[in-house]
């Protein structure tokens, strides 16, 4: 695109950090791009959180400013039942997502074709939320023919969320010193013993981070839920229906999603701490 | 679970002995896991499949083999329904990678420090978690008559009536799609990249290759694997978008998402399963192209050290 001067020069130039870069321009180039897509994902979120606080939320201008939304939000409970159902569901997604890839991660290593595995275990996040909430719905309706609701929700979230919880306990079950399991067993330690006093406290950081990953990404799933509600209702789903069919209850769901966003992000600024500050000591 | 806790609370009495050195040992986890796995994940993929071959007739379905259900999916209006989502699918696909690719590369190769790289990570993981229909809704406040930017350029005077092309068109579903869709496509590239050896990069410098050699010869090559998943995992959410078309197209832009919404609706699950059958088809089709056209270039098995990595 930009003809550059001289190229064969510039490896030979001090402050050329870029041996597959002609152009100085280009990882700025590179980087600006990025970072304004970035702007992008963040922009709304942080304009969503001022306009809840204004008098007209779908005008341009967020002035003057009022609270009368989230009074209007206390006021209406129909977001409480929801609410609850989410929490629940999203809890025991966490639960379940830790426990069984805690189970799974720290056998995979172990066994002889881990490979295989993995990418079955990694499927769900190459099938579209959409085929794979059909075909969940397909299978439990029509096939199965289980009442939707609660238990349909919770298993299509699973499906969901495991994978990512999966590949969280492989960082580390993946680096794990089985030396120290062998050492223990030799001082005379019980197995489980061993898996609860040595293997735990380490892999620790892991579950916790699976834990909550499950449960956020259960907490704001959409598509699978769509097909697998029956005749519940989670907050997602609840905002979607809102926000699509009624525009006047649009500024009550953006007061409701600001307060969601502001526990939902430092429940992910705890989630990163954790992977980073602790995962990645070494 | 269950026999975990009870273990727990009994850990020291001879006759468990042997059943908790079971449990702490976990070789038979992988099995049961499996079977559960499989009646999760495989077997209702299986069932999509052979439902799409069923048929309906007045609200039921026919459990009788007939090939109606795929042959309606050509018909006049869902013709172009596919059509027209494939064709949105591929753009935003193309400008995320566009965009993704070079973002990658300076990220995993730019001297960014290690904490510009944590931040950078987080803040593309961090969408995954947020209800995606608040933060598509707000856009109608920024994009719409009265929004924002019209708004904003109202007043500086540089347009004397609204713009009303930036929502409910196709363009404002692009770009939610390319937002929305940006980390499935930055994250793979990133991992890929990341894991290339620097000494490989300086050699091909060192043995006097051009910069753009060095890119299209040696980067782009290996990382090709995240290239592909980050293709995949981003044309599979375009191509099956259900929240954005429906929140910035308002009913003007008919995608794959609204006939199966119809469908599931009007209980006509055959079609239901015939159009979900039909993004993972596609998918899978692209997937071999993909591969075999990128065949010379690197070992495809790669790609599994990647998500091992």
């Amino acid at each position: 695109m930009m003809q550059t001067p001289a190229p064969e020069q510039q490896p030979d130039r001090p402050g050329t950090a870029h041996p597959w870069s002609y152009w100085q321009g280009w990882p700025s180039l590179a980087k600006w791009g990025g970072v304004v897509l970035l702007f992008l994902i963040y922009f709304p979120l942080f304009w969503l959180a001022l306009m809840s606080f204004s008098e007209h939320p779908l005008s341009g201008i967020p002035l003057p400013f009022t609270l009368k939304h989230y009074a209007a939000l206390f006021d209406d409970t129909r977001w409480l039942k929801p609410f609850g159902a989410s929490l629940s569901i999203a809890l025991l997604v966490g639960a379940i997502s830790a426990v069984v890839a805690t189970g799974v991660g720290r056998v995979l290593p172990k066994t002889g074709s881990p490979g295989r595995v993995l990418v079955l275990c990694l499927l769900p996040l190459f099938v579209p939320g959409m085929s794979m909430g059909a075909a969940l719905f397909i299978f439990l309706r029509s096939v199965l023919g289980v009442k939707l609701g609660f238990g349909s929700i919770l298993a299509g979230h699973f499906v969901w969320a495991f994978p990512f919880a999966l590949l969280i306990v492989l960082v580390l079950t993946t680096r794990f010193d089985h030396r120290l399991v062998e050492a223990s067993s030799d001082l005379g330690a019980s197995s489980w013993q061993t898996f609860w006093r040595i293997e735990f406290p380490l892999l620790r950081p892991a579950i916790i981070g699976a834990g909550l990953f499950g449960f956020l990404l259960s907490f704001n799933e959409i598509l699978r839920t769509i097909f697998l509600r029956g005749t519940e209702t989670t907050m997602p789903v609840y905002n979607w229906t809102m926000a699509a069919s009624q525009q006047s209850q649009v500024p009550i769901i953006f007061a409701l999603a600001t307060i969601l966003l502001a526990v939902t992000l430092p429940l992910l600024g705890g989630a990163f701490w954790l992977l980073y500050a602790r995962m990645d000591k070494d | 679970m269950m026999m975990t806790v009870n273990s727990l609370s009994i850990p020291a009495h001879p006759a468990n002995r042997s059943f908790s050195r079971f449990v702490a040992n976990g070789d038979w986890v992988i099995p049961v896991f499996l079977v559960v796995w499989f009646a999760l994940v495989v077997v209702p993929l299986v069932v999509l499949f052979a439902f799409s071959f069923f048929d309906t007739k007045s609200y039921m379905t026919i459990y009788e083999p007939s090939l109606n259900t795929w042959m309606s999916l050509l018909e006049s209006g869902r013709l172009g329904v596919t059509l027209r989502s494939l064709r949105i699918a591929l753009t935003v696909t193309l400008i995320d990678l566009v965009i993704a690719f070079p973002f990658a590369l300076w990220l995993a190769k730019g001297r960014t420090s290690k904490s510009t790289r944590a931040i950078v990570i987080a803040l593309l993981t961090i969408p995954f978690f947020l209800d995606i229909s608040s933060r598509t809704i707000i856009w109608r406040a920024i994009l719409g008559e009265n929004g924002a930017i019209n708004s904003l350029l109202k007043s500086l005077g540089l347009i004397d009536a609204p713009l009303n092309w930036m929502l409910y068109t196709e363009w404002s579903v692009h770009f939610g799609m390319v937002i929305a869709s940006f980390p499935t496509m930055v994250l793979p590239i990133y991992l890929a990249i990341s894991i290339i050896d620097d000494a490989l990069i300086e050699a091909s410098g060192d043995l006097g290759a051009s910069p753009a050699q060095t890119l299209f010869r040696v980067i782009v090559p290996l990382a090709l694997p995240g290239v592909i998943a980050g293709v995949l995992l981003t044309l599979g959410f375009a191509l099956a978008a259900w929240i954005e078309p429906s929140m910035l197209g308002g009913g003007f832009v008919n995608l794959l998402s609204n006939s199966v919404e119809s469908a599931f609706t009007a209980l006509r699950y055959p079609v239901v399963a015939a159009l979900s059958t039909f993004v993972i088809v596609l998918l899978v089709a692209l997937l071999f192209i993909l591969l075999l056209l990128t065949r010379r270039f690197s070992d495809v098995l790669s790609a599994f050290r990647v998500l091992k990595n």
